[in-house]
């Protein structure tokens, strides 16, 4: 896998560039859903407007990068492996907006659950999810980066226990409601903070299906399970 | 050009129409095609595809015996048509350009009215008795070539008075006329406007209900649109072929992906 050589070199710029704005709306992805926990955890409002800044950012760079892939796939009618990084970009950018979105809401939940008053429940189920999914993104956007299907398929892996957790913190969270009825609104919060960064962790394993794609040229979504 | 190689992807078919068996070709000394086995499928359309001089017109024309009219070239190797091998020395090259017709890059009509350019095979070949049957194999053959509407009012009109999409359908319905079993086609496109080129392409999407074709193209998103199986040459060899979807997402070898993707010069 190589993006240069092209005889085209306007072509190989056009082709690096999708590429380094993907890597850039990965990185911001990445801050966005590690200051909306500590926006949770803290209850810091003004880190979860900076949230909501950054995904304004991430939307842009979708818009624009998808853009520019439309522009390559009309000037150019790229094949093979310059097909696959066109259509795995355009699809990796969504899951990554995506994504954004998702830590947004996390951030706003963090303010919601700090006007509520301080109270530790399911915080450490939060923060153990959310360490899991980050290290799924870095090595996504790493097997991206440097075109290694099997990273990817590594991170693949880790979803399930990313979801194992998920399932196991949700239990753990529907007997404290049972036992104590006056917490369900708060508990709730809670569980759709876990939910978003299952969600999180969800597009991770698209975004790793995509990479698999590019690298190997093989379409391996809902092969895995 | 001694190394072995190994051709990549599916160069077999299960219902061949056409078997090359280790064709090689020389122009003298110079060896232009190299060891090619490849089945071509009935009623497939197969593209080749490849940079200039990489000998994929040269193949084109072993299938018919067109390399015969060149007196320093000679070919090894067996091509079959239904398993016959067509280099036997009973095989009779007119008959086998009857039966393997082929359209060239130019346009050449002859000098002739569209009626004759179209009747001229068949009446060399014998294939009409009458006028009435004449009349009926001229019009059928201009209706499969999509001509028909255009130039039915001017059937004696000359045929160098059409466009050169035109008369590029009228070569075509030329070579339909006396029944072939396979078309060649040496890039059929590449002197035509893109309207005129859609045409031909549709025309040849029609025709392979009825006929194997094998286009050689220098464009690759006239090969991805039209044919079943890609073929590609490199310096006389098959390198690759495979379902064309396969070689436009992703090919086996480097040297086909080089090319398609614009990184070989």
């Amino acid at each position: 896998m190589k993006l240069d050589g092209h005889i085209s070199q306007r072509f190989n710029q056009d082709l690096e560039d999708i590429r380094t704005q993907l890597l850039e709306m990965g990185g911001l992805v990445s801050s966005q859903i590690t200051q909306a926990m500590e926006a949770l955890e803290t209850g810091d409002s003004a880190l979860g407007e900076s949230v909501e800044a950054l995904d304004k950012e991430v939307n842009r760079l979708e818009v624009e990068t998808d853009d520019l892939c439309t522009k390559i796939l009309v000037k150019r009618q790229p094949a093979a492996s310059d097909l696959r990084m066109v259509l795995a970009v355009s699809r990796i950018v969504r899951d990554l907006e995506r994504m954004g979105d998702e830590a947004t809401k996390i951030a706003q939940m963090g303010i919601r659950l700090a006007e509520e008053g301080a109270s530790p429940i399911g915080y450490a189920e939060c923060r153990s999810i959310a360490a899991g999914v980050q290290a799924m993104i870095a090595n996504a956007l790493d097997g991206f980066a440097r075109y290694d299907s099997n990273v990817a398929r590594d991170t693949i892996e880790m979803d399930q226990k990313v979801d194992e957790d998920y399932a196991s913190a949700l239990r753990s969270l529907m007997t404290y409601m049972m036992e104590d009825p006056r917490s369900i609104k708060r508990v709730m919060n809670i569980m759709w903070t876990l939910r978003s960064l299952e969600r999180i962790g969800d597009h991770t394993t698209n975004i790793c299906e995509q990479v698999i794609y590019l690298v190997d040229g093989v379409d391996e979504r809902h092969s895995f399970s | 050009m001694t190394n072995e190689y190994t051709t990549v992807g599916r160069p077999s078919s299960i219902n061949p129409k056409i078997t090359a068996d280790s064709v090689s070709v020389y122009y003298g000394d110079k060896q232009a095609i190299q060891d090619v086995s490849l089945d071509i499928g009935a009623n497939e359309v197969i593209a080749f595809i490849g940079p200039s001089g990489c000998g994929k017109s040269t193949f084109l024309r072993t299938i018919n015996r067109m390399n015969d009219t060149i007196d320093i070239c000679s070919v090894k190797g067996k091509m079959s048509l239904d398993g016959v091998n067509i280099y036997d020395p009973n095989v009779d090259p007119v008959e086998l350009r009857a039966r393997v017709g082929m359209v060239f890059q130019k346009p050449n009509p002859f000098p002739k009215s569209i009626y004759d350019n179209v009747a001229y095979g068949a009446r060399i070949h014998g294939l009409a008795d009458n006028r009435i049957e004449l009349d009926e194999m001229v019009e059928k053959s201009l209706r499969s070539a999509g001509l028909w509407e255009e130039v039915k009012d001017r059937l004696h009109s000359p045929g160098i008075g059409l466009s050169g999409g035109q008369q590029q359908r009228l070569c075509i319905a030329r070579t339909i006329a006396v029944n072939p079993e396979v078309i060649l086609m040496d890039e059929p496109c590449s002197a035509l406007d893109p309207i005129a080129t859609a045409k031909i392409e549709e025309l040849i999407a029609e025709l392979s209900s009825n006929y194997t074709i094998v286009v050689v193209t220098h464009s690759m998103q006239q090969a991805a649109r039209i044919s079943n199986r890609t073929a590609y040459f490199h310096l006389g060899k098959l390198i690759e072929v495979d379902d064309t979807n396969t070689v436009f997402t992703s090919p086996g070898h480097k040297l086909t992906e080089d090319y398609i993707t614009g990184r070989f010069g």
